[in-house]
């Protein structure tokens, strides 16, 4: 059965798209040492982990721009650089990640970690020598971990050159989205797990036809709905996110009153907040709480306008 | 004051009265369906209430074993409810369509005597083909009441293109707590062919009436939608 486009406004012009992207990435480029691992932190395992994540996250979606090429030679060049100092300044080189894993030897946290800067040209050999024995151990595939994050560590050994220590197809078929369930129990916690099977599946959007046909009609069928609420809700991280998904499909929405809505909502520092306004207070703990949003906001404005700019949208 | 008051029923407790008594009708449970039944005799509401129901009040007589020969009471209530109630020339699109569902359901289940019954307004129907998603799904909740067997057939050919459309509706009617308006796109997609196996649309008519059937007109399209086309659980 051939599913019908949602029957909405047109897409958004390139323009807007861009805009949000741009501004996002003034902001991570001004706040680029909120990311830093501070000696307390690396003083225990666990806060290094937690650490991480933003870092991870940043590398991720830095790549992402780089990789499009969409964004221009400017912010190319902005991208490349913070993902360098994300490199030499946060990580030490792979220094960090290798300690890391010095300290816990079968997380998989450094590889997650690292395979964007390997994909990138960046090596650490102690680190892969490392990842190499751990990953030849039973542990390494029966570590428990949530279906759609199984997919994220199958992607990241595929982007530093190794056989995926899992069957894809398989590990796709064991996530909510997979088994495509009835779309209108999704609430908050689902909507991310279809978000981040969507990112692993595809690397982070780079290959949205690794999609299945099953999967891809599922999503546009009823993404619409999901997007149209999370906008009500105003909760604009997941919103990103889902306009993320959105561009991952064979025939992107790019709707422009949604994506208007999503640029009104974003801070004129450039920051984007997770839900309504902007926090106020302390910088750190405004940092906290408005990166991954705004990281979101570059990488779908990165993928939006891609789309836009190479597909006919609508 | 509360002499006033104590006899006063509103206009929503008489309609959600007589939600339940079709529903309990097109159930299968009690006496056999009478309209005049279901409403207070010589209640001065009660033809509003029928304009509200729409074709749902005559909703029982499609299932003919059901039903008792239409007594002299329901066709009064209904010939007044027609009379005081017909959608004006600046009519919403709406309110033309729910008092053509109440025409047509009279022609389709109740017998004609002496006196015909009025012929069916005109209806624009630009708005299932034009409307957005989210406005078509809304609407077409409103009249939920016209997803009876044999009524409103052009209506139903329309939407049969539409039915990615009203499956995203419900969604989002589901998402939003608004259960009557998810089901009475429910019930509209129990009659449509075509509805996405992946919706779930049974099991999603059996969650809108457990989270939202203390609403008696919630309860009424659900159970239309499993008596008239098989559809929940």
């Amino acid at each position: 059965m051939t599913v019908t486009a949602a029957s909405l406004a047109s897409p958004a012009s390139p323009a807007l798209l861009h805009r949000v992207g741009d501004r996002a990435l003034s902001w991570l480029d001004a706040h680029r040492d909120f990311f830093r691992l501070t000696p307390e932190d690396r003083a225990t395992g666990s806060a290094t982990i937690e650490r991480l994540k933003p870092i991870g996250e940043l590398a991720i979606n830095m790549q992402v721009l780089f990789r499009e090429g969409v964004a221009g030679s400017r912010q190319r060049t902005r991208a490349g650089a913070l993902l360098d100092f994300a490199w030499r300044e946060l990580l030490d080189g792979g220094n960090v990640l290798a300690a890391l894993q010095q300290d816990e030897p079968h997380s998989p946290v450094p590889l997650e970690v690292y395979a964007p800067f390997h994909e990138l040209g960046h090596r650490h050999p102690g680190l892969e020598a490392a990842l190499a024995v751990t990953r030849r151990t039973a542990t390494w595939t029966a570590l428990e971990m949530v279906p759609n994050r199984r997919l994220g560590v199958l992607n990241a050994e595929r982007k530093i050159g190794l056989a995926p220590s899992a069957d894809v197809d398989q590990a796709l078929a064991r996530t909510w989205l997979g088994q495509l369930p009835e779309p209108w129990t999704v609430q908050l916690h689902i909507a991310y797990d279809i978000t981040h099977t969507v990112f692993h599946l595809t690397n982070w959007g780079e290959a949205p036809d690794r999609i299945p046909p099953d999967v891809a009609d599922y999503l546009t069928r009823y993404l619409p709905a999901w997007l149209d609420d999370w906008a009500d809700l105003e909760h604009w991280d997941l919103l990103g996110e889902l306009l993320v998904v959105d561009a991952c499909l064979p025939r992107p929405t790019l709707d422009a009153r949604l994506w208007e809505r999503y640029a009104a909502a974003q801070d004129a520092s450039g920051a984007m907040p997770i839900q309504h306004a902007m926090p106020e207070g302390d910088p750190d703990l405004v940092f906290d709480q408005v990166h991954h949003p705004t990281l979101v906001a570059a990488f779908a404005s990165a993928m939006a306008t891609s789309r836009a700019l190479t597909s006919t949208a609508g | 004051m509360a002499e006033q008051t104590q006899g006063a029923v509103p206009l929503s407790a008489v309609i959600a009265d007589a939600a339940t008594g079709v529903a309990l009708a097109l159930q299968g449970g009690g006496d056999p369906y009478a309209l005049s039944r279901i409403l207070r005799q010589g209640d001065p509401l009660a033809p509003a209430a029928v304009r509200v129901l729409g074709a749902d009040a005559l909703a029982p007589y499609a299932l003919e074993h059901r039903a008792v020969p239409v007594g002299a009471d329901d066709e009064a209530v209904v010939r007044q409810t027609l009379a005081a109630f017909p959608p004006g020339a600046d009519a919403s699109d709406v309110s033309a369509w729910s008092y053509r569902g109440l025409v047509e359901a009279t022609h389709a289940y109740l017998p004609s005597h002496a006196r015909p019954w009025p012929r069916p307004p005109e209806t624009g129907a630009e708005w299932t083909a034009a409307d957005p998603w989210p406005r078509l799904a809304h609407r077409v909740s409103q009249l939920a009441a016209l997803a009876l067997p044999g009524l409103a057939a052009d209506l139903e050919e329309q939407l049969t293109s539409r039915t990615d459309d009203l499956a995203r509706g419900f969604v989002r009617a589901v998402r939003r707590r608004d259960w009557l308006q998810a089901a009475g796109v429910g019930r509209w997609l129990a009659r449509l062919p075509d509805v996405p196996p992946t919706l779930g649309l049974d099991a999603g008519l059996a969650f809108v009436r457990q989270m939202g059937g203390g609403d008696p007109r919630v309860a009424l399209h659900v159970v239309a939608a499993q008596r008239f086309f098989g559809r929940g659980w």
